[in-house]
């Protein structure tokens, strides 16, 4: 009798009694790969920075908290250099997984080299922090080991673009379309997305040219000529930064005006490229608006100000850009912090699930964080804008599609 | 006994028997996985380059047809792993056949038109209008496929193919042929070699053994671009491995491979930031001190290496 209500009292003892949680690490070590030089340096230096620049702030504090400890853990980056070269990537990747074992494992910036990071972390069962890889054929129901952290998927990020252009472009007399693009992945698809939602929308505009070039063009002269001939009311113009210099500076050259133009980088690589195609190059170019000029309402890290004052402190010689992608690599660690904050141990499926919790509940610098059941990023939208000059011949952002965002009316036609 | 019979037993057994074994030691399969993988591509530019002195810049040509051979083989005719590697041989194969004409040039002048044909199939294949064919920019995703394990057991078959082939030209008339060929064509016409046609037989087998690797490259990364798959440096790494040990010979592309690229991979998980430095010192010192590779230490003395 005695031993039966001693057992009982343990058992009681036991249940009434919270769970303790297990020993905390020395340290949570995070793996990524960066590019210092080769193709993708340019995106990648920028994303990588901004995410040991949340490691040396966080270590400062005295590290993250980790709910799985219930206490701040110190957190430990390690990054290797892959140089932009997606064999040694894959190697990198499976070296961080199977002999540095980290806790969590972070992309590489861009689809190319987030590509063999894919299959990897789906085969060694890693849940895989997807910094900036937009590439849609990542992203499928029966992978869980991913999600996208910091850009739309390519396959809905032009939308804005589309839409103004079916919506508001017919009143202001934009009829006739011109689609040019760089074959790779990221452009191709967006070039996608748009004649879908075109195609979709019903608007009397038609899209009279549609060319794909090679990445590696660098001489659109004869292009230009081309579209020209076309007489388009509008130009769409898809590419990575290295394209969008050439293409703008082409223009110039070649002295045309075209009434209405778009390009990806003027918005979010806007220091790099003003630097290189100058000021003047740039005016009342239409972009992506940055989340940098849209101040969006956060819940969770550093506003806007704060962020980038941090940055011009602690890159005070400019060598890395600050744009788009330093602010994607900022909220790459913003949803690292909270996920550790909420998930309940480092099982990579709940960290999974712990991510996931975060869709549409976190608002960071970058704007709400969403993603849909495939681990696709579907928040994070940026607006359509215009580089208009301001009274001291500086480029401001003017954002004008979706309306409820916009800040001041399109200059159409480009003067 | 046959020195062919002493090659197999002495260098390609313990190879095969050494990577069959490691993947049980060592946990970065992907890191045994493309040592194989370099094996591979380094025989193959042994077969080109080695024995008919063909410079092939854009090697990777066949090695990307093979992985995007493999992938259409799995999209569009549902065909098993195994099916598909024979068939991303074969597209290799098929590439190396267009590209005969290019053997009419020499030197220089081959070895930047290959480069120029490697980029025009990559272009071909990257194209936006074939989307419904190669899926071009976007990228395939081969799940349906996916087993790491198999694919490294494929490699190593495909390993042992590649060091028979080189074993057979190291050991046979033909082989003899094709360095006659290699070393003054005029000369070897004279003597009754068919020129053209042993050309085209190595140029062949060159291409089968890179769109077999590019086969079971596909198997094992499952989700690639073609830039993943053309990328330059797969030509540059083969050829800088096969450079280093020493071509035509069994042994030196081996020694290359394990020795260039293990200290690639040392530097790039020890020291990244002096990467480009050190590796582009080691090549200097090849080409200053070695231009006949490794194996010239040896060979320098007059021995013989296989």
């Amino acid at each position: 009798m005695i031993g039966r209500m001693a057992a009982a009292f343990a058992a009681g003892l036991m249940l009434a009694t919270p769970v303790l949680a297990a020993d905390p690490p020395a340290e949570i070590k995070i793996g990524t790969l960066y590019a210092s030089s080769g193709r993708y340096a340019s995106i990648s230096m920028p994303v990588h920075s901004a995410l040991k620049l949340w490691v040396e702030q966080k270590n400062a504090e005295g590290g993250v908290y980790v709910k799985a400890f219930d206490k701040k853990v110190p957190i430990k980056l390690v990054a290797y250099d892959d140089q932009s070269n997606t064999a040694t990537a894959s190697t990198l990747y499976n070296q961080l997984i199977t002999q540095d074992k980290v806790d969590l494992l972070v992309a590489d910036s861009g689809s190319v080299l987030t590509a063999p990071a894919v299959a990897i972390a789906r085969d060694h069962k890693m849940f895989l922090f997807d910094q900036t890889g937009t590439g849609a054929s990542f992203f499928s129901k029966d992978n869980p080991y991913i999600a996208l952290m910091a850009d739309p998927v390519s396959t809905i990020w032009p939308k804005p673009v589309a839409d103004f252009l079916t919506h508001d472009g017919p009143a202001l007399g934009i009829k006739k379309i011109a689609l040019l693009y760089s074959t790779n992945e990221f452009t191709g698809t967006q070039a996608n997305a748009v004649r879908k939602f075109i195609k979709e929308s019903g608007a009397p505009v038609e899209i009279v040219y549609d060319q794909g070039v090679p990445t590696e063009t660098t001489n659109y002269t004869v292009i230009i000529n081309n579209i020209r001939a076309k007489k388009p009311d509008a130009v769409i113009h898809l590419g990575y930064a290295p394209n969008d210099i050439a293409f703008l500076r082409n223009v110039n050259e070649v002295g045309v005006k075209f009434k209405w133009m778009f390009s990806i980088y003027a918005g979010l690589e806007t220091e790099l490229l003003e630097k290189n195609v100058g000021v003047k190059g740039l005016q009342y170019v239409y972009t992506y608006v940055p989340p940098s000029e849209l101040d969006y309402p956060v819940n969770f890290g550093m506003k806007m100000p704060e962020f980038r004052a941090l940055w011009n402190k602690t890159f005070p010689d400019g060598k890395v850009e600050f744009g788009f992608n330093a602010v994607a690599g900022y909220t790459t660690a913003l949803v690292i912090e909270k996920t550790l904050s909420v998930a309940t141990s480092l099982d990579q499926m709940e960290l999974r699930r712990a991510v996931f919790s975060l869709s549409g509940q976190l608002k960071t610098l970058d704007g709400t964080f969403a993603l849909d059941e495939t681990g696709g990023q579907i928040g994070e939208l940026t607006p359509l804008g215009q580089l208009v000059p301001n009274e001291h011949g500086h480029l401001k952002f003017v954002a004008v599609y979706p309306h409820e965002v916009a800040t001041g009316k399109p200059v159409y036609p480009r003067p | 006994m046959p020195s062919a019979i002493r090659h197999l037993l002495f260098i390609v057994v313990p190879l095969l028997v050494v990577f069959a074994i490691l993947p049980g030691v060592y946990e970065n399969h992907l890191m045994l996985f493309n040592f194989v993988v370099f094996l591979i591509l380094a025989q193959g530019v042994n077969v080109i380059y080695g024995f008919t002195g063909y410079l092939p810049f854009g090697y990777v040509g066949f090695f990307g047809s093979g992985a995007y051979g493999f992938a259409m083989m799995v999209m569009h005719a549902h065909a098993s792993a195994p099916v598909a590697v024979i068939a991303a041989g074969l597209a290799g194969m098929l590439i190396g056949l267009l590209l005969t004409p290019l053997l009419r040039l020499s030197g220089a002048y081959f070895a930047i038109a290959n480069l120029a044909s490697s980029l025009a199939v990559l272009h071909f294949v990257a194209n936006p209008a074939l989307e419904d064919i190669t899926r071009g920019p976007y990228g395939v995703s081969l799940t349906a496929t996916f087993n790491p394990e198999a694919a490294y057991w494929a490699a190593l078959v495909v390993l042992a193919l590649t060091l028979g082939v080189v074993v057979y030209l190291k050991n046979s008339r033909f082989g003899l042929a094709l360095q006659a060929v290699r070393e003054d064509p005029v000369s070897a016409g004279m003597a009754g070699v068919n020129v053209v046609r042993m050309r085209v037989a190595a140029w062949l087998a060159s291409a089968l053994i890179a769109g077999l690797a590019g086969g079971v490259y596909a198997w094992y990364v499952s989700v690639f671009f073609p830039d993943n798959v053309f990328s330059g440096t797969f030509s540059i790494f083969a050829i800088v491995f096969a450079l280093f040990g020493g071509v035509a010979t069994i042994i030196g592309p081996i020694v290359g491979v394990l020795i260039l690229y293990g200290v690639y991979n040392l530097i790039g998980f020890t020291t990244p930031q002096y990467f480009q430095l050190i590796y582009g010192l080691l090549i200097m010192g090849l080409v200053l001190f070695l231009p006949a590779g490794l194996v010239s230490l040896v060979t320098r003395r007059g021995r013989h290496v296989p």
